[in-house]
């Protein structure tokens, strides 16, 4: 098992909530080392340590989630 | 400038941004149209001035027909949330008031209110809260007009 390569991910402030990149952090921290900050009008996450051997997009994977977490968390406080 | 519109488009990498104006889409409806794409592709949102930028890279490799299908796709699927959203929001006091009779329906129905009311005589009476109000409802069971309920056996007959 190795840990590979590191990747730097701007998720706008307005269309990602803060709670939900931390929540994605955490359910991929297994698969590699999320550090988010904010950064004007982006959070930036600093991806690092993704393992190689994980099948599939681990970077992908945290986008779509944390877009899906927002999504969600953005339709329940509406509703 | 069109509502939507392709910004790049990259077979090599199977990836498209897309950009829209976001006075024409509200935000959820961005976040719905996204959410459908997400079994087939890695969708990353962003902003820029007034215009949403929609990076979208496949799962699997995809060439420039591809692309452009899928483009057209997320396309439809803006408009589709968008008039979605637009039902919801019209019908929404029906939607409420349907869901409130269902709810009150399975919650013991209108006599709800009443149901509690019996409850609270027969227990200060001392009799059952289902006969109390099985006789409410024009069943009582204890009226044997028809004879059907004397007891049939010989030691019973009479009592």
């Amino acid at each position: 098992m190795g840990l590979a390569t590191a990747t730097t991910v701007k998720l706008h402030a307005a269309l990602y909530t803060e709670a939900a990149i931390s929540e994605a952090a955490a359910v991929f921290a297994d698969f590699a080392s999320f550090a988010v900050h904010r950064d004007g009008t982006h959070y930036v996450v600093e991806v690092t340590g993704i393992k190689d051997d994980v099948e599939g997009d681990v970077v992908g994977e945290f986008c779509n989630f944390a877009l899906a977490n927002t999504a969600a968390r953005t339709k329940n406080n509406q509703g | 400038m069109s509502q939507a519109q392709i910004e790049t488009l990259d077979a090599a990498t199977s990836t498209l941004i897309l950009s829209l104006h976001s006075e024409l889409y509200p935000r959820e409806v961005l976040y719905a149209a996204a959410y459908v794409f997400l079994d087939r592709a890695y969708v990353l949102l962003d902003q820029d001035a007034a215009r949403y930028v929609v990076h979208v890279r496949g799962r699997q490799p995809l060439d420039a027909a591809d692309l452009r299908a899928l483009a057209g796709e997320f396309e439809n699927e803006l408009l589709a949330q968008a008039l979605r959203l637009q039902v919801v929001k019209a019908n929404q006091r029906i939607i409420e008031d349907i869901t409130t009779l269902a709810i009150a329906g399975a919650a013991g129905g209108v006599g709800a209110e009443e149901f509690g009311a019996i409850e609270t005589d027969a227990a200060a009476d001392g009799t059952d809260a289902g006969f109390q109000s099985a006789t409410d409802d024009g069943m009582d069971f204890l009226k044997d007009p028809q004879g059907i309920a004397l007891p049939w056996e010989p030691g019973k007959k009479d009592s």
